[in-house]
C-alpha cells in the first residue's frame, strides 16, 4: 500500500460539467481499482491524495500527469504506507451551480471536508492541510477572489 | 534572302496572308505598300496597298520611318525591338509592342527593288519582361533592405548547407572574430570555439542537419581580442517541402553579461548552500505553500534521514510525539496568515535521543516570490543549564527561608530568657543594696547591655517579619493619616528628647505602597533621627512628601543631629548591624530594613549628611537608582 500526494494546475477553468465528469468517471475506476482518498479544486488549483497498491497508483499517477486537462503537475510525496486512511474517494471544489452538487456521492464544498482521518500521520496530516491551503485560501468557506498562486518548488 | 528560294506549291500569298506575323511589301524608292496581309492590316489599316508608307504609316513608330530610306539606299537589313505601335487617338491598353524587321530585297538585275516589313507582335513577351524587371527592382529593394538588415542588426547571421559547410556569414562575424573576408568560413569558424564546448556544438549541429530541424544552444566563441565570449546560436531550415532543407540560416548573439549573471545568481546560491551546508544548525527553506524545498546538510546529519525520506513535511515527525500536532497547527497557521513561526521544541537525534530546539521561520522576498527561511537552533544544553541553575536558585530561596525562619524562632526563643533575665535583674536591684559606687556603675551597664539585647532580639524578629511581608498588598494610602499613627507610637521619644516635627504632605498626600513596609520606613527614619539627635540641640525633624519634576513621590526625612560621614551619598552602605555611631543604642537593623524595602519595591534611597550639622534621608519610591 502507498499514497501520494501531487498538486497542479488546470490547463483551463474547470466547469461544473467537467468537474462533474471527473467525479463520476474517476469514483468509478477507483472503485473498481481500489484507489480511495480525496482531490481538492478551485479556480484551476488542483492537489490530490491517493492511496492504493503501488503498481496500481503508480500507473494512475502516470495517467493522471499525462491527462491534458492540466499541467505543472508536481508530485509531493510517494511513499509506503501501512493502512489506507480514506475510505472512499471524493472530491471537494465550489461549484458555479451548488444546487445539484448537493446529493452527488462524493462530492463536498471545501469547507464541509471531513475531519483527516487519524491513521495520517501528523506530517502527512499536515501536508494534506498546507495543501488544501494552497487551493482553497485561507478560508475555504469562501472561493478566494483571486486563485492564490501555486508556486512549485524548484 | 528570299531571292533564290523556291516557293512551296501550295499557294503562297494564301499562306502569308494567315501569318500570325505582320508581313508587308514596300515596292520601289517610295516604298509604296504592295502585298499587306491581314496581321499588318491591323497596324497599317485598310486600303494601304498602292499608298507610299510616308503618307499611310497607320500605327508604325516614326523611329521606323525615319529609316526607311537609308535602309532602301543601302540595302542593309534592319530590325527593331519591341516598338511600341499606338493607335491615333492612343489608348492605353490598345498599345502593342512589335519586333520590326526591314528586309531589303532586289529585282533580277539586282537592284533595289523594295523592302519586305515584318512585325511580330511581342506584346506579351514585353508585358512579362516588364513585369520581370519590376519584380526585378522590388527584389532589390528587398534584398537591399534584407543587406542593410542583417549587416546592421547588433548580431551575426550566417547560412550553412546541408553538408554543414558554412556559405555565409554577415559583416559582423568578421568584426567579432577579427577575422579577414578571405577567411574559410567552414574551417576557422569550428577552430574558434572554446575547446571544451566543442564537440557538443558540432554533435549538435550535426544532429540537427541530419533530423533537419533547427537548433539553440549556447558556446564561447573566441572574439578578437582571443576572449571567449558566450553566445546563442540559433537556426532554423529553409524548407521547401517536400524537399529536405537544403539552407540553415541563423543568427549568434552574445550572451555573455546574461550568463555571466546568471553564473553569479547560481554560484550564490551554491556558495548559499555550501554556507548553509556548513553550518552546524539545522536549516531549511520552504515554499509560500509551507512546503519544505531544501534542508541542509546538518539536518540531515542530525535526523540520520534523506531529504526524500523527510519530505516537504517530514521535519513534524522528528518532534516529540507530544508535541508535532501542536507544531503542525501552528506552522499551517503561519503559512496562512504569513506571521513568523516560532516554538520550542525537542527533536529526535538520530540516535533517539531528544534535544530541545527553537524553531525559528520568517517569509522574504527571493525575487519575486515569498520562501520560508527556517532554522532550528539546539537549545538543549541551554535548558539543562538553566534547569541547574533553577534548582540552585529553589535551594537557595529555600536555605534562605530557613534560615529567616531560624533567626525568628531564635530571637523569639531568646526573648523569653531575657525577659526573665530583666524580672530577675530589676528584682536583685530592688531587693539587693549595692554600696560599692563602682557595682552602681556596674548595675547600670548590665541595665543597658540587656536593654540592647532585648532591642536586637526585636528587631531581627522585625526583619524577617518584613521580609516576609514584601508580598504585602499594595493600596492607594494616605500618607498623612500613616505619619500620624507612626509619630504616635514615638511621642515618648520625641517628647523625652524635646523634639520638634514638621509634616508636609500637601504636595504629594497619597502613595501606592504596601501599609506594612511604609510604616516600617516611615518608622524607622524618624526614630534614627530621634536617636542621632545633636547633643547640643533638640531635634528638629522635617518630613516632606514631594513628586520631582518627573512626577516620581519622593519622601523626605531631614534632622539636625550628628550627621554622617558620607562615602559616596548617591550610594549609602546599609549593613545589617553596621552603624555609625557606636556610642549610641541601636542595633543598625533601621537603615538596613530601609534599604531593602524600597529597593525591593523598585526605589531606592538617598542619603546626604554633613557630620555635625544633620542628616537628609530622600526615599524615591518608584525609581531605581
Ligand atoms: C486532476 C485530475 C485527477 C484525476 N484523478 C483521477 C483518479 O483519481 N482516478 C482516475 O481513474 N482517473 C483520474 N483522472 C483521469 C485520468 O487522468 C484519465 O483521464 C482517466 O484515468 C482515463 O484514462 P484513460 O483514458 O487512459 O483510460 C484524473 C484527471 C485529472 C485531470
Amino acid at each position: 500500500m502507498k499514497h501520494i500526494v501531487y498538486i497542479s494546475r488546470a490547463v483551463r477553468p474547470l466547469s461544473d460539467r467537467d468537474l462533474e465528469e471527473l467525479l463520476t468517471q474517476s469514483r468509478r475506476d477507483n472503485a473498481r481499482n481500489g484507489i480511495t482518498g480525496v482531490l481538492f479544486y478551485s479556480h484551476g488549483n488542483i492537489a490530490q491524495l491517493f492511496e492504493g497498491e503501488p503498481a496500481i497508483a503508480d500507473s494512475l499517477f502516470e495517467r493522471i500527469a499525462r491527462d491534458g486537462r492540466h499541467s505543472h503537475v508536481h508530485k509531493l510525496i510517494d511513499r509506503p504506507i501501512a493502512a489506507r486512511s480514506f475510505t472512499g474517494w471524493s472530491m471537494a471544489f465550489h461549484p458555479l451551480e451548488p444546487a445539484g452538487f448537493a446529493t452527488l456521492e462524493g462530492f463536498f464544498l471545501p469547507h464541509h471536508v471531513p475531519a483527516l482521518p487519524e491513521t495520517l500521520s501528523i506530517a502527512d496530516a499536515m501536508l494534506v492541510e498546507l495543501v488544501r491551503l494552497a487551493v482553497f485560501g485561507a478560508d475555504p468557506t469562501q472561493p478566494p477572489q483571486a486563485a492564490p498562486p501555486v508556486q512549485l518548488g524548484s | 534572302m528570299l531571292r533564290g528560294s523556291r516557293m512551296p506549291n501550295i499557294p503562297f500569298s494564301q499562306l502569308l496572308r494567315q501569318l500570325p506575323a505582320g508581313v508587308a511589301t514596300l515596292e520601289g524608292p517610295e516604298l509604296r505598300f504592295g502585298f499587306v496581309n491581314e496581321a499588318m492590316r491591323a497596324l497599317v489599316g485598310e486600303n494601304a496597298e498602292g499608298q507610299p508608307i510616308a503618307q499611310h504609316p497607320g500605327q508604325l513608330p516614326t523611329a521606323l520611318l525615319d529609316v526607311l530610306p537609308q535602309v532602301y539606299a543601302t540595302g542593309k537589313p534592319y530590325t527593331a525591338k519591341a516598338c511600341l505601335c499606338t493607335p491615333q487617338p492612343a489608348a492605353k491598353q490598345d498599345c502593342r509592342y512589335f519586333d520590326l524587321a526591314l528586309e531589303p530585297y532586289s529585282d533580277e538585275q539586282d537592284q533595289p527593288a523594295g523592302l519586305l516589313l515584318l512585325a511580330i507582335d511581342v506584346s506579351e513577351q514585353e508585358a512579362a519582361r516588364q513585369q520581370a524587371h519590376e519584380l526585378a527592382l522590388v527584389t532589390r529593394h528587398l534584398d537591399a533592405r534584407l543587406r542593410v538588415l542583417t549587416e546592421t542588426a547588433p548580431l551575426i547571421t550566417y547560412t550553412s548547407d546541408a553538408q554543414g559547410r558554412c556559405i555565409y556569414a554577415s559583416p559582423q562575424w568578421y568584426r567579432f572574430t577579427g577575422q579577414p573576408p578571405t577567411a574559410d568560413l567552414t574551417a576557422i569558424w569550428p577552430l574558434l570555439i572554446h575547446p571544451e564546448d566543442r564537440l557538443r556544438v558540432l554533435y549538435e549541429a550535426e544532429t540537427a542537419r541530419r533530423t533537419g530541424t533547427g537548433w539553440n544552444y549556447e558556446y564561447r566563441l573566441r572574439r578578437f581580442d582571443g576572449q571567449y565570449r558566450w553566445v546563442l546560436s540559433r537556426a532554423l531550415p529553409e524548407v521547401h517541402p517536400p524537399d529536405p532543407p537544403v539552407y540553415w540560416h541563423g543568427a549568434l548573439t552574445e550572451v555573455h553579461d546574461q550568463r555571466e549573471l546568471a553564473d553569479a545568481l547560481r554560484r550564490g546560491e551554491a556558495e548559499l548552500r555550501f554556507l548553509a551546508d556548513s553550518i552546524p544548525e539545522l536549516i531549511w527553506t520552504a515554499t509560500a505553500e509551507g512546503f519544505i524545498d531544501y534542508y541542509n546538510r546538518y539536518t540531515t546529519d542530525y535526523s540520520g534521514l534523506t531529504k526524500d525520506e523527510l519530505g516537504p513535511t517530514g521535519w513534524v515527525s522528528l518532534l516529540h510525539p507530544s508535541e508535532q500536532a501542536e507544531a503542525a497547527r501552528r506552522w499551517v497557521q503561519c503559512v496562512a496568515s504569513g506571521e513568523a513561526y516560532e516554538g520550542e521544541y525537542r527533536m529526535r537525534r538520530l540516535d533517539g535521543a531528544y534535544r530541545w530546539h527553537i524553531i525559528r521561520a520568517r517569509q522574504l522576498a527571493d525575487g519575486a516570490v515569498l520562501r520560508w527561511f527556517g532554522a532550528c537552533t539546539d537549545v538543549h544544553d541551554q535548558n539543562l543549564l538553566r534547569q541547574v541553575l533553577q534548582t540552585q536558585y529553589d535551594e537557595l530561596a529555600r536555605a534562605h527561608h530557613d534560615l529567616d525562619t531560624f533567626v525568628y524562632a531564635a530571637s523569639h526563643d531568646l526573648r523569653q530568657p531575657a525577659l526573665n533575665l530583666r524580672g530577675l535583674f530589676d528584682e536583685l536591684r530592688r531587693t539587693a543594696t549595692f554600696t560599692d559606687p563602682e557595682q552602681a556603675l556596674l548595675l547600670g551597664m548590665v541595665d543597658g547591655a540587656l536593654t540592647q539585647f532585648d532591642n536586637t532580639l526585636h528587631d531581627l524578629a522585625v526583619t524577617v517579619q518584613t521580609q516576609r511581608a514584601q508580598q504585602d498588598p499594595v493600596e492607594v494610602l494616605d500618607l498623612g493619616l500613616i505619619l500620624e499613627e507612626v509619630l504616635l507610637g514615638l511621642r515618648p521619644q520625641a517628647i523625652q528628647r524635646e523634639a520638634v516635627l514638621d509634616v508636609d504632605v500637601a504636595e504629594a498626600p497619597g502613595l501606592v505602597y504596601g501599609r506594612a513596609n511604609l510604616r516600617s520606613v516611615v518608622h524607622n527614619l524618624v526614630s534614627n533621627a530621634l536617636k542621632f539627635a545633636h547633643p547640643g540641640r533638640p531635634p528638629h525633624i522635617r518630613l516632606r512628601s514631594y513628586h520631582t519634576p518627573d512626577g516620581e513621590p519622593v519622601f523626605e526625612v531631614q534632622d539636625n543631629g550628628l550627621g554622617m560621614e558620607m562615602a559616596d551619598s548617591s550610594n549609602p552602605v546599609f549593613q545589617l548591624f553596621v552603624r555609625q555611631h557606636s556610642h549610641i543604642e541601636g542595633t543598625g537593623v533601621g537603615l538596613y530594613l530601609v534599604q531593602r524595602i524600597v529597593r525591593s519595591h523598585g526605589g531606592h534611597v538617598k542619603v546626604a549628611s554633613t557630620l555635625g550639622e544633620g542628616t537628609t534621608f530622600s526615599i524615591y519610591w518608584t525609581r531605581p537608582a
